[in-house]
Parts: structure tokens; C-alpha cells; sequence
């Protein structure tokens, strides 16, 4: 037998009186907890409860909970609905694949708007979703308990994510910075054919087609076929979701740093 | 009687996890040992090509279910090295911070599960109570209280919030009277010593030849932690002892994990202190578009954009609680890596069962076992 | 008037009822059905009855008692919501076990796999019936009850064994194994530390014993056998740390392995029932049975049941130190626990006959009624 260090030997290590020692330590700890047990009573005591978490430590003696440490707490997530611009970031950042943008009504009928649909089932509660949501309309609140009989129940529409966010509960306030020199979405002007897919389907509005000058047709040589307008991005309100290179039938759009 | 196999798993109270000891015994004695993994497998290094850099990360967390910061950790570190990428200060000491209470709380539940094999009943509560604790600090910053998505591929998602530190002060020093009590139940009591003394001997020659690491190797005496040998993130600025012991048994092992811990609230004393020092930013600034915070993925079908980026391996090794972890990412200029490859220090530990296990008693093999603190999520990934 | 005994009550309940049955027969089955030979049949009867209904409750109390006890050692609450402090929750449990399926595996030999834990368990009540619990308590009035007691304590083994080996499964075959060897290494020491007692106090009978004790209890002149007994008790009860025989870590359930539903309950509540005769026999053998010391106010010693009452609370308290110990200390292993057995405990009960003897011879024994704690 030996300890780490020879000055580490220190005399609490021994056994005393064959089980003396063991046995004085349980009766310690059982006279402390005759008076607060440190389990909490779940269904009727819940550490969210910031006044029971100050309570707790008063009585107990043990440094419970954090400021704020149920208010950071990953859990069912909040979809405010009227601030979504169905971006599709929180569907892209997924990796398990849960969230799949539906139809909400309130949407024009030629471009319906589209929000979050959580499958629980699935998910595994990463939040990358809600750090990837530029509007903070998509947060996680610190409801945990989701149990339910029928897995059909476990898939959470966005209309039942906005009852969640209307419950007023505590919504994780991690809100991650931009980066400051972040990508911008760069065109490259000779593929483009400014079919206007990209204005079109952005989703914050940032893209605006210009009008670029017509150069004249060298003899012999035939201009391509295209609308002379190329887009054109207002950087600081791009939410970089993609939304515009996916859509571009030419590829002309890519992600790089703006000179 | 005669010789005969019997099986101790997939499922048995001893193996705290889904793998399998057959174990041939004559009487009570152990004649031969057959340990057999693979129960649990999942293809994360599989399922690791098939996502982004940062989503690699939720599946960390679950390669073993105890040490998920210590697994962060580690792809987090092979991962940059491949992306040619520097985390700010402030991240690796987050990082560290991360890690080692990490390690306390692997230790906790390492302990709690060995206490229980023992048939130790109350220390059991008493290590899952106080692993509560580190949890919950790392449910303020992190929001999890086991799989923290909290690393990211160049820094870490977010800071620490307001008052964290003086809690986690306070955490420490309730934790600190705890490991007198843990002495005290275990090293305090004849019984344990009768059980543990010369028990599942692995001497540090057989250890390095089974490739057995982490707190069974340096109980044999063999002075080897990744930490100071190897040192990742900021270990080489801060100031620990490696714990060491000489018996080579399982006493030993409980005496290294038990010293571990001390040293590691050492070691956050000093993070603290620096933390609060130093603030800054605790994410990359230059980041590759898929990476960026919030990243999305290019396209709706998430086609590559192999665009201008160079390619990169890395490799990295860490020491986690149960012994050397090691990754190994290779990118090759996409969003996804190219191949991820982890070694698991319990995969080594556990293989090598027949070295420590043959000889004793049916009776000794859930302490021996515990002492080896088998987390099954990484010996099969 | 004679003192109330548990037969008198039971003797006149049965003349009551029956009396009351009677007076509305014809003459001749009023005379038949009041006659001394049905009265003392159904009296016996209904003796029986209170019996098994006070071994039950007792041993469902104590399982609740162990399980508050023990989660205020684990720093925990224990059972809380079924019934006052979770009072009822071990009936519910019961219950659970009562309305589920026996399964048997299709390998197990079915005689020794049903008869095993009845035996057991009926065995356990059998000795529950000898104890006396008060003076009026006096099922236990043999000559020779403790004797006879040890003697039916001593069959567990058997039946552990046979439903072990009879359910054909690896693991139960060892805890049987185990659970033999240990119990028969154990029971010379514990026999041993009775020869103290019976040296001291001079008779077999627990009664006796008990009154006896009236001056001095025998845990003073006596404390080398009470520690031999306590710890031989331990082995016998399969308790931690002598609960190898079950070892859950690498026995699975030990020799209980493959018992469910209401077989396993019967091997539940025979453990207690015997947890429940240890801590008894460890009250009349060394704490003075229901005598309380004489500076104990007698209003609180006067009261009816009263010896009823504090030899139950002494009882408690003794399985208290038990659960004590389960909570502090880790499990032994077969070898050590025979080692120990054989090579110390057996030394140690010998010394403590030798010490008795000594006292007896001496007739230094008043000495202890000097002791505050012991009473006089």
C-alpha cells in the first residue's frame, strides 16, 4: 500500500478500531440529513424555482444552483411566429434532422410562410438551432417534461411552439455574437443571368436586383441570354442563411469575404 | 465442482454498461477471462463523416456519457489542428475549466459505482449527490447537464455567466470536505482495505504492453499523464502534481482517482483566478463560413463548397479521466471531415482483463472492474 | 385474577364467539359446539392467528423502519407518499407481488423450486411463535425455547439451498453454495455466545433468561458474547457485510435469482422475519427482554402492554444498529467471511463462555447491577 506522496500520508486514511471510523462517519452524515435530506421532492419542489434554490442552500448548507443556472437550461423550445422570417437556418443547423419548415397561415399565397416543426422524438436538445436563429425568434425555455403517451404527440407544430413561447417561461438568454469580419454572400457576375430567385426568395428583403449596363455585342459574337440585372446584398442585413445560393440556378453566388 | 463459463453481461449488476465478461470459474476461483465488447456500438466515427465539423460535437458528448468534455475536448483540439484554426486564450482555459471539473465529476461517478460493487451502500448517494453539484455548474453555463454541445470548433459557445466563478468557488470547497468523508468510508474501514489490498495487480510493465493507461497506469508508479508529458490547451501554464501510487492494485487505483480530484481543484483554483482576470472573446474571429457562429450548411442539400480552403490532418491525444484518449481528423477541404478516428483508453483497459482479472476471486471481479471504470459508451462508440 | 396471557385472550375470545354461536343452536349442537375440546381447538386457532398477523406486521414494519432508516444514512428520504411517511408503502409493494404471475423456468425442478421458499418461510414463523414479547406473551414458556428457537433458525440453510440448486441457474447454485457454508460456519459461533447467555442465567428458557435480568441485563458481564452474537446474527441474517450470498454486484440476486412475484416475496419477508427474530433474540438474550432498569419513571413502565411496548422499542433500536452497520460498510468476501469465521469468532465465542463461566464461579455478577445503564 502506498500514497502518492510520503507527506501525504495523512492519519484519517487508516482504519481505527476495525470499522469504528466508517460507521462514525454515516452517523454524521445521518444526523445531518434527520433534519434536510439533500433529495429534493420533484413533483412539489423543483430546483427552476429560484426562491425553493435559495431556500435549499440555506438549509442544506450545499452551494445549489448558479444566478441563473435554470434560465440557460436547454429544454422545449419557444418559436415566436410573427418574428420568424422562415429562414430555414434553424432546419439547416439541425443534426438530427428534427425540424422540417411547415406551412403557418399568414403568409402570402404565392410565397406561404413557412416555421419550425420540432419532432421531439428526435431531438437531441444541442440548441444549435436557436443559436443559429438570426432573430432570437426560436429559444429554448427550461420546460423539461414531455412525457406523453403517443409518439404522434411528441412532434410540436409551430403553432404549438408559439403556446410554449406565450407561456411566458424562462427563455435561455445565450445569444451568440456575429463574428466580426463574418463571410458575405459574393456573386460572380459573369454566370449570373439576374433571374431574380434570389431577391425573390430571400427571406429578410436584402437583395435587390440592379440594373447592370448592356455592353455592346462584339461583331460576330452573340451577348448571352439574360435579364441585365445582377443582385446586389445589403451585408448588415443578411442573416447569411443561403437561402440565395440554393435557389441560384447558375451557382453564381458563393461565400466569401467582401474586399 | 467443475471448471464452467459463466456470463457476466450484457446484462449484470456488474458491468455498468452493455458489454459482456465471460468468465471461467472453478469454485469461487477465476480460471480464465473472455471480455467481449461491441454491445453498444452506435458508428459514431462513421456517422462523424456524414456531419459538419460542429455537429461532430453533439455526438462526443455521447461517446461516453461521463466524460463528454473530456471527448469535446479532444475531437474539438484534432478537429482545429485539420482546420488550421486557433482558439482564442480565453477558450482553452474555458476548455480547461471544462475538462477538469469534468474529471471530478467522472471521478464522483467512478466512485459511487465502485463503492456499490463493493456493496457499499450509502457512499454510493453520497458521490451521485455531490456530482449533482459540478453538474449543475455546468448546466448555468452550458445548459445540459450531461451532453453540453458547449465546444466549438475554434472557441467555445459562449462565456461564463455572471457570478459563475465565486459559485464555483463554493462548489469546490464543499467538494474538498467531501474527499475527507470518502477516506474516511472507505480507507477508514477495515473491510475495504481487507478487499482492496493486492487486489487485480497490473504491474507497470504489463500496463504498458497492454497499452493500459490513465489512473491504472500511474498506480503502478509509471509517472504518465498527457498533461504534463503531452501538454494540450494551457496545462503547461498552470501548476499540478501527477497523482501517483506504487501498489499497482486496486487501493491504488481509489488512491490515484482520490489524489486526481484534489489535484484538479487545484488546477481550478488557478482557472478561476485567471477567468476572472482575463476577459475577451471566447470564440474564433475567422472562422470558415460552416463553422461561423451561427453557421448554416451551403446549400439545402449541403453540397460541398470546396472552395479555397487548404486540407489538414490533426491528431490529438488527451488524458481522460479513465486514461489516453486519442483522435485523429483528417479534412479534406469539405464541411464534413474526411475520416474521424478515436482511440479509447477503457477499450485497452478492459481488453487487457485477463492480466488482472485470472487468479482472484468470482467474488473480486466487480471491484477490480470498478476499479478499472469501464464507461462502455467510448470502448464502442 | 391471573395475568392477562395471549392464550387466556385467545381462550376467552374462542368461549365468547362460541357461546354466542351456541345460544342460537338447538340444544344438542349448543352442547357439542361449547364443549372444552372445540373451545381449546379454536382458541388455539385463533392464537395462531394473532401470531402470524403480529410476525407480518412486525416484519412489514421493519422493512419500513429499514428503509427510512437507511435513506437518512444515504443522505435520502426513503418510502413518503403511499400512506403517514410512506407507512403503507410496503403493503403496496405486497400487493404488487401478490397479484403477479409465478414464473418458473422450464429447467427448474418444480418440487424443490415451490417447496424451497414456503419452507423458509414457514420455518421463520415457527421461531417468531416461540419468542416471548411481554410476560403475558408466553407462547415461548418451553422449557428449552431457546434451544428449540436456534434449533428451527439453524433449518435455513437447507432450504436456501434447495431452491437454489432447484432453479437451475448458475448464479443461484454459488449464492446457495455461499449461503450454506456461510450459515453453518456461523451458527457454532452463535451457539457459542448462547452457552455464555445460558451459563449466566442458568436455563433454556427465554422467560427465565429474561427474568433473570431483572437486576442486571447481561449486555455488561456479557459483551464479549453479545459481540459475537451481533456479528454471527449477521451472518445468519445475510446482512451487509455478510450479504454474500446475494451479492447483487457479481451474484446478480444470488440464490433468489430466478424467484418473482409472490415466491419472492415469501423470501422477502422470511430475511426480515428473521432480521426481526435476531434483533429479538439479541433484546432477551442480552437487553433484558421487556424488563426496564428500576430509575425508569414507572408511570412509563406501568401502563398496560408496556412490556410489549418497550421490548419493541428495544427491538427497533437493535435492528437500527444493523441497518447502522449495512449503511457504513462494504461486503466481505467468501473467503475472509470463513476465515473470520472459523479462525476468530469461534476463539472469541469460546473465550466468551470461558469468561462467563469464570463469572458464574466468581460470583462476581451483582457487581453489574451497579452500572446506571443496566439498572437494579
Amino acid at each position: 500500500m502506498a500514497t502518492p506522496d510520503a507527506s501525504d500520508e495523512k492519519p484519517r486514511d487508516n482504519p481505527i478500531l476495525w470499522v469504528a471510523r466508517p460507521m462514525a462517519t454515516a452517523a454524521r452524515q445521518f444526523t445531518k440529513s434527520l433534519f434536510r435530506p439533500s433529495t429534493i421532492v420533484y413533483p412539489y419542489e423543483r430546483l427552476e424555482d429560484p426562491q425553493f434554490r435559495d431556500r435549499l442552500e440555506v438549509a442544506s448548507g450545499k452551494p445549489f444552483g448558479v444566478g441563473r443556472v435554470w434560465d440557460n437550461y436547454r429544454g422545449v423550445h419557444a418559436l415566436n411566429i410573427a418574428t420568424c422570417i422562415s429562414c430555414n437556418l434553424c432546419a439547416f443547423s439541425c443534426p438530427d434532422i428534427c425540424i422540417d419548415m411547415v406551412t403557418v397561415p399568414g403568409g402570402d399565397p404565392k410565397h406561404p410562410k413557412k416555421c419550425p416543426q420540432i419532432d421531439y422524438g428526435k431531438c437531441s436538445y444541442c440548441g444549435f438551432c436557436s443559436d443559429a436563429c438570426p432573430e432570437g425568434c426560436l429559444t429554448m425555455t427550461t420546460r423539461y417534461e414531455l412525457s406523453t403517451p403517443k409518439r404522434s404527440e411528441m412532434v410540436y407544430s409551430p403553432e404549438k411552439l408559439f403556446a410554449v413561447f406565450r407561456s411566458k417561461l424562462p427563455m435561455n438568454p445565450i445569444r451568440l455574437a456575429r463574428p466580426a469580419n463574418e463571410d458575405a454572400i459574393l456573386l460572380d457576375p459573369p454566370l449570373c443571368i439576374g433571374c431574380n430567385a434570389c431577391a425573390r426568395d430571400c427571406p429578410t428583403g436584402c437583395i435587390t436586383m440592379l440594373d447592370v449596363a448592356k455592353p455592346e455585342a462584339k461583331p460576330g459574337e452573340k451577348l448571352p441570354r439574360r435579364i441585365w440585372k445582377e443582385p446586389v446584398v445589403n451585408d448588415s442585413d443578411c442573416v447569411r442563411c443561403g437561402t440565395c445560393i440554393s435557389v441560384c440556378p447558375k451557382e453564381c453566388l458563393f461565400w466569401g469575404t467582401r474586399k | 465442482m467443475s471448471e464452467m463459463w459463466i456470463n457476466m453481461g450484457p446484462q449484470h449488476p456488474m458491468t455498468h454498461g452493455l458489454w459482456n465478461l465471460r468468465v471461467l470459474i472453478d469454485g469461487e476461483m477465476i480460471v480464465d477471462v473472455d471480455p467481449e465488447m461491441g454491445y453498444l456500438h452506435r458508428g459514431i466515427e462513421k456517422i462523424s463523416e456524414d456531419r459538419h465539423y460542429n455537429e461532430v460535437i453533439t455526438l462526443m458528448d455521447r461517446c461516453c456519457y461521463v466524460a463528454g468534455f473530456a471527448w469535446e475536448h479532444l475531437y474539438i483540439i484534432a478537429s482545429e489542428e485539420a482546420l488550421h484554426l486557433e482558439p482564442p486564450e480565453r477558450a482553452q482555459y474555458l476548455r480547461v475549466l471544462c475538462d477538469e471539473f469534468q474529471r471530478i465529476a467522472s471521478h464522483l461517478m467512478w466512485y459511487a459505482a465502485f463503492v456499490q460493487d463493493l456493496g457499499l451502500m450509502s457512499p454510493f448517494l453520497y458521490g451521485m449527490r455531490d456530482r449533482d453539484l459540478v453538474l449543475d455548474l455546468f448546466q448555468s453555463y452550458t445548459g445540459a447537464r450531461m451532453t453540453y454541445e458547449y465546444m466549438r470548433v475554434g472557441g467555445v459557445r459562449s462565456d461564463l455567466p455572471p457570478g459563475f466563478t465565486d459559485h464555483a468557488r463554493k462548489v469546490l470547497d464543499w467538494l474538498t470536505d467531501r474527499f475527507v468523508e470518502y477516506d474516511q468510508l472507505c480507507l477508514g474501514s477495515d473491510i475495504f482495505r481487507k478487499r482492496c489490498d493486492d487486489l487485480g495487480t497490473l504491474k507497470a510493465t504489463d500496463c504498458v504492453t497492454h497499452g493500459v493507461t490513465g489512473p491504472m497506469l500511474r498506480s503502478a508508479g509509471q509517472k504518465r499523464d498527457l498533461r504534463k508529458d503531452r501538454p494540450y490547451a494551457v496545462y503547461d501554464q498552470l501548476e499540478f502534481d501527477v497523482a501517483l501510487a506504487d501498489s499497482a492494485d486496486v487501493t491504488g487505483r481509489y488512491l490515484v482517482r482520490m489524489e486526481e480530484m484534489r489535484q484538479s481543484v487545484r488546477l481550478l483554483r488557478q482557472v478561476l483566478d485567471w477567468l476572472d482576470r482575463h476577459p475577451g472573446p471566447v470564440l474564433a474571429d475567422r472562422l470558415p463560413r460552416w463553422l461561423g457562429a451561427p453557421y448554416a450548411p451551403v446549400g439545402k442539400e449541403g453540397y460541398l463548397l470546396k472552395r479555397n480552403y487548404p486540407k489538414g490532418v490533426g491528431f490529438s491525444a488527451v488524458e481522460e479521466p479513465h486514461g489516453e484518449a486519442q483522435a485523429y481528423v483528417v479534412n479534406e477541404g469539405g464541411e464534413h471531415p474526411y475520416r474521424v478516428k478515436f482511440r479509447s483508453p477503457v477499450f485497452a483497459n478492459i481488453s487487457a482483463a485477463r492480466q488482472y482479472l485470472v487468479g482472484y476471486h468470482v467474488a473480486d471481479i466487480p471491484p477490480i472492474m470498478g476499479s478499472v471504470d469501464v464507461c462502455v459508451g467510448e470502448v464502442d462508440r | 385474577m391471573s395475568t392477562i396471557t395471549l392464550y387466556s385472550v385467545s381462550y376467552d375470545l374462542a368461549s365468547v364467539l362460541l357461546g354466542a354461536l351456541g345460544s342460537i343452536l338447538p340444544g344438542g349442537a349448543r352442547a357439542a359446539i361449547t364443549s372444552a375440546d372445540v373451545v381449546t381447538g379454536l382458541s388455539v386457532l385463533i392464537f395462531g392467528v394473532i401470531l402470524l398477523a403480529a410476525s407480518m406486521l412486525n416484519t412489514i414494519l421493519l422493512i419500513w423502519w429499514e428503509r427510512k432508516l437507511l435513506g437518512r444514512f444515504m443522505d435520502r428520504r426513503g418510502a413518503m407518499h403511499v400512506g403517514y411517511a410512506g407507512l403503507l408503502q410496503n403493503f403496496a409493494d405486497g400487493f404488487k407481488l401478490f397479484r403477479k404471475d409465478t414464473v418458473r423456468p422450464r429447467e427448474a425442478d418444480p418440487l424443490g423450486f415451490l417447496t424451497g421458499p414456503t419452507a423458509y418461510m414457514v420455518t421463520s414463523m415457527v421461531i417468531f411463535g416461540i419468542l416471548p414479547i411481554s410476560t403475558g406473551w408466553n407462547s415461548g414458556a418451553l422449557p428449552l425455547s431457546l434451544l428449540l428457537a436456534l434449533a428451527i433458525f439453524s433449518f435455513a440453510p437447507l432450504f436456501i439451498f434447495v431452491s437454489a440448486w432447484s432453479s437451475n441457474n448458475k448464479y443461484s447454485l454459488m449464492g446457495g453454495m455461499r449461503s450454506a457454508a456461510q450459515m453453518i460456519a456461523y451458527e457454532v459461533p452463535l451457539l457459542l455466545a448462547v452457552v455464555a447467555v445460558v451459563i449466566v442465567s442458568g436455563s433454556f428458557s427465554l422467560t427465565t433468561i429474561v427474568t433473570e435480568q431483572q437486576n442486571y441485563w447481561y449486555w455488561g458481564p456479557l459483551v464479549l458474547a453479545l459481540i459475537v452474537f451481533v456479528a454471527a446474527m449477521l451472518a445468519e441474517m445475510e446482512r451487509i457485510p455478510f450479504d454474500l450470498p446475494e451479492a447483487e454486484a457479481e451474484l446478480v440476486e444470488g440464490w433468489n435469482t430466478e424467484y418473482g412475484g409472490m415466491l419472492f416475496a415469501f423470501f422477502m419477508l422470511a430475511d426480515y422475519l428473521r432480521a426481526l427474530v435476531g434483533s429479538i433474540l439479541v433484546v432477551l438474550l442480552f437487553l433484558g427482554g421487556w424488563t426496564m432498569p428500576s430509575w425508569v419513571p414507572s408511570a412509563a413502565t406501568s401502563f398496560p402492554l408496556a412490556g410489549i411496548v418497550w421490548f419493541m422499542i428495544k427491538t427497533y433500536l437493535v435492528f437500527g444498529v444493523f441497518v447502522w452497520i449495512r449503511a457504513s460498510l462494504p461486503r466481505v468476501r467468501t473467503d475472509q467471511l470463513l476465515r473470520v469465521g472459523w479462525n476468530r469468532m469461534i476463539p472469541l465465542s469460546l473465550l466468551a463462555v470461558f469468561l462467563a463461566a469464570a463469572l458464574v464461579i466468581v460470583k462476581c455478577l451483582p457487581v453489574f447491577g451497579c452500572l446506571p445503564s443496566v439498572g437494579g
